[in-house]
C-alpha cells in the first residue's frame, strides 16, 4: 500500500528536482541576494588606488590620529601634510599630477563644528559624503569627549542596553535582530506559498488530464494526496538547504575572500554577526514543515475542487487571505513581540510560522508558547488533513462547475 | 473473496458469484445528473475472455457506465460487481482502463510516465521499465522513450497512453473510446493488439460509436441509446437472428414504392440500396409491390445486417456511421 505513496513522491520529488526552474532558482537566488548587498559596496570600492590615496592636512594636531583609521576603514589611503603658508598650492600640484585624488583641511572650527574643506578631483557621492563626513564628526567628537574623561568609544557605539527579562523568558534574551526576524518571515512567506501554490497546480494537473482517473483507480485518493505533499515537500526543504549552506558558505567564506581583496568591502563582514545560531535554524525548519503541510493541505483540496487555472486562481483567494495576513502583520508584532494581540495572532496555527518566527527571532519568548504554537500547528495540520483529504476524494474525480459552500460541506460530510 | 449478495430485483437468477464465469456485471444500475438521467436501470454482463463492445452514440451513457464500473462514480440505484465483488481498490488494480479523455503527465518523459503508472500498480520499477521499452518498440514509438510527453503528437501521446493501460497485464482491459483519435494505420495496430490480447485470455471491454470497428473485434455487444439498454447478445447469434431484417436490393425505376409502411429506412451501400424492415415485415410483399410500381430488379437479396443496422432497427434512430436515406 505505501509502495505507491512512495512511488508518488519519488515522482513528483524527481520530476521537481530535475527542472530547469528549480536548478536556477537554487543557485541564483543566494548569489542574487549576495549580489544584492556586496554590489553597492563593491562600486564603490572599485576605485583606482590613486582615487584613494588622500592627503589631511591637521591644523588642530589632534585630530589626524583618530581621523586616520576611520578614512581607512572607509577605503581610503591617507597621509599627513604639515600644515604652511602654501599648503593649498601645493596639493593642488599633486592632485593635478595625479599623486593624489584630493586633501582635506581640518582646524580648530572643524573641532568645534564639524567643518571641513575637501577639496578633490573625484566629487564624492552622496554615500562617501556621508562617509567623510561623519568620519569628521565621530574625530572631532571623540576629541571633545576625551577632553572630559568620558568612554567616548562606548558612547559613540551607539551605547549599550542589557535586558533583564522579568519573568520566565529563557536564558537566552538577545539583542533583538530585526533583519533576521523580517527576512526570515518573508521567506517563509514566500517559500510556504510557492510550494503550496505547486501543489495545488499539481492537482489541477492531475485532475484536468484525467491521469487521476487511472491513478485513483489503483490507490487512496488520501495517499495520492499525502504522496504529492510528501514529494513537493521534500524539493522545497532541499531547496531551502541548498540555501542555507550556500548562504553560509558565501557569508563565512565567501565575504572574508572578498574582503580581504577589496579592503574598501570591510563594513560587509558585519552580515556575519546576523546569522541565525543552530536553534534557530531548527526553529524555522519547524515553522516552515508545519506552514507548508497546513497551507499545501488547503491548496490541494483548492486544486481538487477546481477544473482550470483560472477557476483555481479565484478560489485560492481566502486561502491567501490566511497567508498574507501575517505578513502585514509581521511589522508591528516585531515592535511588540510580548503585547497580548502579538501572542494571541502568533498562536493562531495558520499565522503561527510566520509571526511566531518573527518574535522569536525578533525578540524573546517564553518556550512554552514555542511549544504551545507547535501543539496547535500539529492538531491543525491533522484537522485540515482530514477536511482536505475528504474534499480532494470527491473533487478530483469531479467535473462540471466548482462547488459552492453547502456543496463542499457535504463532501466533507459524506466522502 | 468477500461474500457477495447480489441484488437481484431484475428477475434474472443466478448463483452466488465467485471470481468465475464474469469480469464485470450490472444490475439496474442507474445514475442521474441532476434531473437528467444518463444511465436508466442498465444489466448486462461481461463473461471472462471475451471482447465486449458497449455501442451507441455520443451521449447515450457509455462513459457514465464505464466510470462507474470504474469506482468513478457511483450509481445511484442498482449495482456494479467487479470479477465477483465491489468495485474496490484491489480489484481495480487488476483492470487497465483507458478514459476517454486522455491526459497524461505532459513533462514527464514517455518511459518514466509508463514506469510510474505501473508502479503504482504493484509492478516493480525495472521491470515496468524494461516492459515499457519493450512496448515501446513493438509501437515503434523507441526513439521517443526518453523525450517528453507534450513533445510527442497527439496519437502518439494515445499510444503511450495505451502502453500505460496494458503494462501491469491487467485482466481485464477497459477502454473508453479507444479508437478515437487514431489514424487508419494506427487503428488497425491497436486492433492488432486488442486481438492478441484477447488471444492471451484477457477480458476486454470497449465502448465506441464506430458500428464497424466494434463488428470487426467483439463476440458480444451491448448496445446503448438514450441511457438504456436496446440490446445485449452475442455478436454472431444476433447477426444470425436478424438475418430476415436487412435486404439489399439493385433496381432500374421509380422508387415510390419504397415509402412503404414495413420498410424502416434506406441506405445506401457498396452497391445499391440495403433496406431495413420493421419487425414482422414480409419482404415478398415488398418484391411484389416494387414490380408492379414497375421497378426491374437486378438483384433483391436478404442479407446478414451490419451491426449498424441492427442498431438502427432496434434504436429508432441513426448513429455516427454514415447512414443515408
Amino acid at each position: 500500500m505505501w509502495g505507491n505513496v512512495r512511488a508518488v513522491v519519488r515522482r513528483e520529488y524527481l520530476q521537481r528536482v530535475r527542472s530547469r526552474w528549480f536548478v536556477a532558482s537554487t543557485l541564483f537566488a543566494p548569489l542574487f541576494l549576495f549580489a544584492v548587498m556586496v554590489l553597492p559596496s563593491w562600486f564603490t570600492s572599485g576605485d583606482q588606488p590613486e582615487e584613494r590615496s588622500l592627503a589631511v592636512v591637521d591644523g588642530t594636531g589632534v585630530l589626524y590620529e583618530r581621523l586616520a583609521p576611520l578614512l581607512e576603514e572607509a577605503g581610503y589611503d591617507v597621509h599627513e601634510q604639515r600644515w604652511h603658508a602654501d599648503v593649498v598650492t601645493e596639493l593642488r600640484g599633486e592632485s593635478a599630477a595625479g599623486i593624489i585624488s584630493g586633501f582635506l583641511m581640518v582646524d580648530e572650527l572643524t573641532l568645534e563644528t564639524g567643518e571641513a574643506i575637501f577639496y578633490t578631483r573625484f566629487p564624492p557621492n552622496p554615500l562617501r559624503r556621508a562617509t567623510l563626513r561623519g568620519s569628521i564628526a565621530r574625530a572631532a567628537l571623540e576629541f571633545q569627549l576625551e577632553q572630559r574623561d568620558v568612554d567616548a568609544d562606548a558612547l559613540l557605539r551607539g551605547g549599550e542596553l542589557e535586558v533583564e527579562p522579568l519573568g520566565d523568558f529563557g536564558a537566552d534574551s538577545r539583542e533583538p535582530r530585526f533583519l533576521v526576524a523580517y527576512v526570515g518571515s518573508f521567506l517563509l512567506y514566500m517559500v510556504i506559498l510557492i510550494y503550496a501554490i505547486a501543489v495545488m497546480r499539481a492537482t489541477l494537473e492531475e485532475k484536468t488530464s484525467r491521469i487521476v482517473e487511472v491513478i485513483v483507480s489503483s490507490m487512496e485518493p488520501w495517499h495520492l494526496m499525502l504522496g504529492k505533499i510528501v514529494g513537493v515537500g521534500a524539493v522545497s526543504l532541499t531547496q531551502l538547504t541548498i540555501w542555507l549552506v550556500l548562504g553560509i558558505l558565501l557569508v563565512v567564506s565567501g565575504l572574508p575572500m572578498l574582503v580581504a581583496a577589496e579592503p574598501g568591502l570591510a563594513d560587509l563582514s558585519r552580515i556575519t554577526q546576523a546569522l541565525p545560531d543552530a536553534g534557530m535554524i531548527a526553529l524555522f525548519v519547524g515553522f516552515f514543515v508545519f506552514g507548508f503541510f497546513m497551507y499545501s493541505g488547503l491548496y490541494a483540496a483548492v486544486g481538487a475542487m477546481c477544473n482550470s487555472d483560472e477557476e483555481a486562481q479565484q478560489a485560492q483567494l481566502p486561502v491567501i487571505l490566511f497567508i498574507v495576513v501575517p505578513v502585514i502583520m509581521v511589522v508591528g508584532v516585531i515592535e511588540d513581540p510580548s503585547s497580548n494581540l502579538s501572542v494571541g495572532l502568533s498562536l493562531f496555527p495558520l499565522f503561527t510560522p510566520i509571526l511566531m518566527w518573527a518574535r522569536v527571532a525578533g525578540g524573546t519568548v517564553p518556550p512554552v508558547e514555542i511549544a504551545l504554537s507547535f501543539v496547535l500547528m500539529a492538531l491543525a495540520t491533522l484537522g485540515i488533513a482530514w477536511v482536505a483529504g475528504r474534499i480532494y476524494k470527491v473533487g478530483i474525480l469531479m467535473a462540471g462547475k466548482r462547488p459552492t459552500l453547502p456543496e463542499l460541506w457535504r463532501w466533507i460530510r459524506e466522502a | 473473496m468477500q461474500p457477495t449478495n447480489v441484488n437481484n430485483d431484475s428477475g434474472l437468477r443466478y448463483v452466488a458469484e465467485d471470481e468465475g464465469a464474469y469480469a464485470i456485471r450490472l444490475r439496474g444500475v442507474t445514475k442521474r445528473f441532476g434531473a437528467q438521467t444518463a444511465v436508466d436501470r442498465l444489466d448486462f454482463d461481461v463473461p471472462r475472455g471475451v471482447v465486449y463492445g458497449l455501442l451507441g452514440p455520443n451521449g447515450s451513457g457509455k462513459t457514465t457506465t464505464i466510470r462507474m464500473i470504474m469506482g468513478i462514480l457511483h450509481p445511484d440505484e442498482g449495482r456494479v460487481t467487479l470479477f465477483g465483488g465491489d468495485p474496490g481498490r484491489a480489484r481495480r488494480t487488476r483492470v487497465g482502463y483507458l478514459p476517454e479523455e486522455r491526459g497524461l503527465y505532459k513533462k514527464m518523459r514517455c518511459l518514466d510516465v509508463i514506469t510510474f503508472l505501473a508502479e503504482i500498480r504493484g509492478v516493480p520499477r525495472h521491470e515496468g521499465r524494461r516492459k515499457g521499452g519493450a512496448w515501446l518498440e513493438r509501437l515503434g514509438l523507441s526513439a521517443w522513450a526518453d523525450r517528453r510527453v507534450e513533445d510527442l503528437s497527439k496519437g502518439m501521446q494515445q499510444k503511450v497512453q495505451f502502453v500505460s493501460t496494458v503494462i501491469h497485464e491487467p485482466e481485464l482491459l477497459i477502454l473508453d473510446e479507444p479508437f478515437a483519435g487514431l489514424d487508419p494505420i494506427n487503428q488497425d495496430v491497436l486492433e492488432e493488439i486488442v486481438r492478441d490480447f484477447h488471444a492471451q485470455g484477457t477480458t476486454i471491454l470497449f465502448s465506441t460509436h464506430l458500428m464497424d470497428q466494434a463488428e470487426r473485434l467483439c463476440q458480444r455487444v451491448c448496445l446503448i441509446s438514450d441511457a438504456r439498454k436496446v440490446l445485449d447478445s452475442d455478436l454472431r447469434a444476433l447477426k444470425a437472428s436478424e438475418r430476415r431484417g436487412v435486404l439489399a436490393v439493385e433496381f432500374e425505376g421509380p422508387d415510390g414504392w419504397l415509402h412503404g409502411p414495413e420498410i424502416q429506412s434506406v441506405e445506401r451501400s457498396d452497391a445499391g440500396l440495403h433496406l431495413l424492415l420493421r419487425e414482422g415485415a414480409d419482404h415478398q410483399r415488398i418484391l411484389e409491390r416494387g414490380i408492379s410500381a414497375g421497378a426491374r430488379f437486378s438483384r433483391f437479396q436478404l442479407v446478414e445486417p451490419r451491426l449498424h443496422e441492427i442498431f438502427v432497427r432496434h434504436a429508432g434512430m441513426e448513429t455516427g456511421s454514415g447512414g443515408a436515406r
